[in-house]
């Protein structure tokens, strides 16, 4: 027999409680500097992994700031001209510079390295200049020693926003067949702690490229569980952006993979499958305009260097069952005035409304609980759990793992669970996400 | 040894009989709708219950498919002899409740029960964890996580994390509404990277409505035959095939097997998996068309039914549903002499649509020809071989990744298996 407990009602003040503390920290547009003129700083610092390891780390800070991991993230607009300056602050002898894949790019200044002009010292200013020409998502790195640079830290991403982008007409490409209403950066890096070791230790020509062996692996230059922490948090002062994608039912949230280390990761979202829509900043499509080339997928090859735009969209269509619940307690209505199936508010797939859970729920003692599970199988609900359970999912949203299906990436150092990982969350139509 | 541990299955047995004894515990608990276990049960042998196969007395409707699978531990047998150790699920469909805990113990499958459905199926899957009966200081519940699942909820997603898992000697019961064909895939969840590495994987694919056409229906041209398949609702007869075969790449490191089976620290971070298989099972084993022997360790359970032998007459159209759940690395498959063609990824047809987003049906196939695919861990492709023209024949399928193609330091082993043309 199933207990199914009513919501209690305390719950509510201290949902709409937690939800404001949590609503400063949601952003459904990707963090980073915007803008046309940029200067970068690379620099050191240490970043810190959940296996309580501290990692020296060369990185481009943004301006005069501490070093970040990864790069700032530069958000700027389709045929704007866009500059970035360089200067170098890292230990002397290393010379550094940043390479634009898919941008046509002049650079000025400094000293011709071997692929593009490098910054040898704090005093060596080089600049960079490119069109953004194409939307879409890039990366961009070190062009120096990138073999020890990249995994030292020294990459970042690009959104190039299309012609005609606003907050309120969110595309990824101009075309409305690329419209989204949420977005987050996956920027997939994996390390080896031990180069950096050595680089501390200033063993820097100890390195040895044929005996690299990644241990710990991050998205968006943090490991889970961080990734789900707040943006900016002062606790990870060199670790500035999260990973913590939040959609409503029926909405559509834009993927835009970067894929920054050396291996591939075969980046798995649970929940339901993605339409790939570009790769590299271009569009998959025959017109130019439309994704009519696009893939679905539930399972994204990530290869190094190359990125990935895809749109995720989940409703609980054809659960077979009223995700809301039913009978008392779950009252709702499922209006469908325009003829789609679904709820014109709340996205609802009418259909099963009204359906009951098929199945009965084993006894609470029989069951084991993870902290983002609210307790109930319905959406917006909760139910009690028993002391110490649960208690990471304060709106009764549907969480799904986001990760790497190469399993041994879900571990910091030997330790499970962690590594390239993060929970997407559907949040209750009620929820607004920004 | 052996003695000793018998004795301890014999004393864990019990134990789990005096909790399902006891009301306000656990217990082993099927559901399936309509179910009568005094006349039901799994009549022609597939493994499931259908109730379209008369396999359910009183079914909701006559869609209703139901399973029950126990998760455990038990051995297999890898293609160079090593008995290993593993974590498993395996199949009870059908067995009274208080024969599942008995049965269950000791007979993890590898790879998993596989999962066999039709398009508009409603499944109930039944999962009882039976404990790890090699490992009693376990206590780890266990979930199925229908991989690519569309529009899932998080209570049937099976990721412990986000869900609820089945504790030992309990029963938790999945309902799915099978709505899209295609290839998936299903692993338990809990503990990933271990519970995965340990043999927790299966195959598991839907077959589309297409199939069930009525004889002569015309799909733009192709007319389709009562009996005819088909890989997906591809409206043209495009994937037609004569016959299909699952086949799931995975590997293990022995070493973490041993680590497990003999209490020590898991070795994640080195993690580096030397036996490559296809269904479980290193070539030449990948051929052996009939259960492997049963493990000594296992008591008499025979734990590997999957082969990978594929048969066929020149001019036949062989479906591979192709699935990777390995956890370490990808991997290539190459069929160099009998040529690919690419239909589907990720349980949808490839093919473009039309911009204007009037349907599927209008877009341009984009099935591609090659004679190699590569795929990561939780991504699956559709392969159609076409053998027209081929000479009758032994033909190979098998990891480029040649290192792999080793059963741990046996060499001419390991990821491959063969086509055999008459």
């Amino acid at each position: 027999m199933n207990r199914i407990n009513r919501k209690q009602g305390i719950l509510i003040p201290l949902v709409i409680m937690l939800l404001m503390l949590f609503a400063a920290q949601a952003q459904a547009i990707i963090d980073g500097v915007t803008g046309t003129t940029f200067h970068f700083t690379a620099k050191e610092g240490h970043i810190s992994t959940p296996d309580g390891n501290s990692i020296l780390m060369w990185g481009y800070a943004n301006g005069n700031n501490v070093m970040q991991y990864p790069g700032p993230t530069l958000i700027v607009d389709q045929n704007d001209v866009i500059t970035i300056t360089l200067t170098n602050e890292l230990p002397l002898g290393n010379a550094v510079s940043i390479l634009f894949p898919g941008q046509d790019v002049a650079a000025s200044g400094g000293s011709q390295g071997l692929l593009t002009r490098e910054s040898n010292s704090p005093a060596d200013t080089v600049t960079y200049t490119f069109t953004a020409s194409h939307p879409g998502t890039y990366v961009y790195h070190s062009g120096t020693q990138p073999d020890l640079q990249i995994e030292m830290g020294l990459v970042g991403a690009i959104v190039v926003r299309p012609a005609g982008y606003t907050d309120l007409n969110r595309t990824a490409y101009g075309s409305s067949s690329t419209a989204y209403d949420y977005e987050y950066l996956f920027l997939l890096t994996d390390m080896d702690p031990i180069i950096h070791e050595l680089v501390e230790f200033g063993q820097q020509d100890e390195v040895d490229n044929a005996k690299r062996a990644p241990v710990i692996w991050m998205i968006n230059g943090r490991a889970a569980p961080d990734t789900l922490a707040p943006a900016y948090t002062p606790l990870l002062p060199h670790q500035p952006y999260n990973c913590l994608p939040r959609m409503n039912p029926g909405g559509k949230l834009l993927m835009r993979i970067v894929s920054a280390g050396r291996d591939l990761h075969p980046f798995h979202h649970h929940g339901n499958n993605s339409t790939v829509i570009a790769k590299d900043g271009r569009l998959l499509s025959t017109n130019g305009v439309d994704p009519d080339l696009a893939t679905s997928e539930f399972t994204i090859q990530a290869i190094p260097e190359e990125t990935v735009d895809a749109i995720f969209e989940w409703t609980g269509e054809k659960l077979g069952w009223d995700m809301y619940g039913t009978g008392v307690g779950y009252e709702h209505d499922c209006v469908d005035g325009n003829g789609d199936d679904f709820d014109d508010v709340t996205h609802e797939y009418c259909p099963d409304h009204g359906k009951p859970l098929p199945v009965v729920l084993p006894e609470k003692q029989d069951l084991g609980f993870g902290g983002w599970w609210g307790g109930s199988p319905y959406m917006g609900s909760a139910e009690a759990l028993p002391p110490g359970e649960g208690g990471l999912n304060i709106n009764g949203g549907y969480f799904f793992m986001w990760h790497s299906h190469t399993e041994k990436e879900l571990t910091n150092f030997d330790i499970f669970p962690g590594g390239m990982m993060t929970m997407m969350v559907v949040e209750p139509p009620h929820i607004i996400i920004p | 040894m052996k003695t000793k541990r018998y004795r301890l299955l014999t004393l864990l047995t019990a134990s789990f009989l005096f909790l399902g004894a006891s009301a306000s515990w656990g217990a082993v608990s099927f559901q399936c709708p309509g179910y009568d276990p005094g006349v039901d049960g799994d009549h022609n042998g597939d493994g499931m219950l259908r109730a379209d196969d008369g396999e359910i007395s009183n079914p909701l409707g006559s869609n209703q498919v139901c399973m029950h699978l126990t998760g455990g531990d038990g051995f297999v047998t890898m293609a160079d002899g090593k008995e290993t150790y593993i974590f498993g699920f395996s199949n009870v469909t059908g067995l009274p409740d208080d024969q599942v805990l008995s049965e269950g113990i000791l007979a993890a499958a590898f790879p998993a029960p596989p999962i066999l459905l039709r398009q508009g199926d409603e499944f109930y899957l039944s999962l009882t964890n039976v404990g790890m009966m090699m490992r009693p200081d376990l206590f780890d519940p266990h979930t199925v996580h229908w991989h690519g699942f569309p529009n899932a909820s998080s209570v049937f997603d099976g990721v412990p994390d986000a869900s609820i898992s089945i504790k030992m000697g309990s029963t938790l019961t999945y309902y799915y509404n099978v709505v899209e064909p295609g290839t998936f895939m299903y692993h338990c969840h809990v503990e990933a990277a271990e519970h995965m590495q340990m043999g927790m994987l299966g195959n598991l694919y839907v077959e589309p409505d297409q199939n069930l056409l009525a004889d002569g229906t015309s799909l733009n041209g192709f007319i389709h035959q009562t009996g005819f398949k088909y890989a997906y609702n591809d409206g043209d007869g495009s994937t037609y095939f004569d016959s299909d075969y699952p086949l799931q790449i995975g590997s293990f490191d022995g070493a973490f097997h041993d680590a497990s089976i003999s209490v020590q620290p898991l070795p994640f971070a080195n993690m580096n998996d030397n036996y490559a298989m296809l269904n479980g099972r290193g070539y030449p084993d990948t051929i052996e068309n009939n259960p492997l022997p049963a493990p000594v360790e296992n008591g008499g359970k025979v734990s590997q039914f999957e082969d990978s032998l594929i048969e066929g007459t020149a001019g036949d159209k062989i479906l591979l549903r192709i699935s990777n759940l390995n956890v370490t690395r990808f991997y290539t498959l190459a069929s160099p002499s009998i040529p690919m063609t690419v239909v589907g990824k990720d349980t949808k047809l490839l093919r473009s649509t039309d911009p204007d987003g009037a349907g599927p049906l209008l877009g341009e196939n984009l099935y591609y020809n090659t004679n190699s695919v590569n795929l990561g861990g939780g991504e699956a492709v559709d392969v159609i071989l076409d053998t027209t023209g081929i000479a009758p024949g032994t033909y190979f399928l098998y990891t480029t990744n040649l290192n792999y193609l080793s059963n741990d330091k046996e060499d001419f082993g390991g990821m491959m298996t063969e086509i055999h043309i008459n």
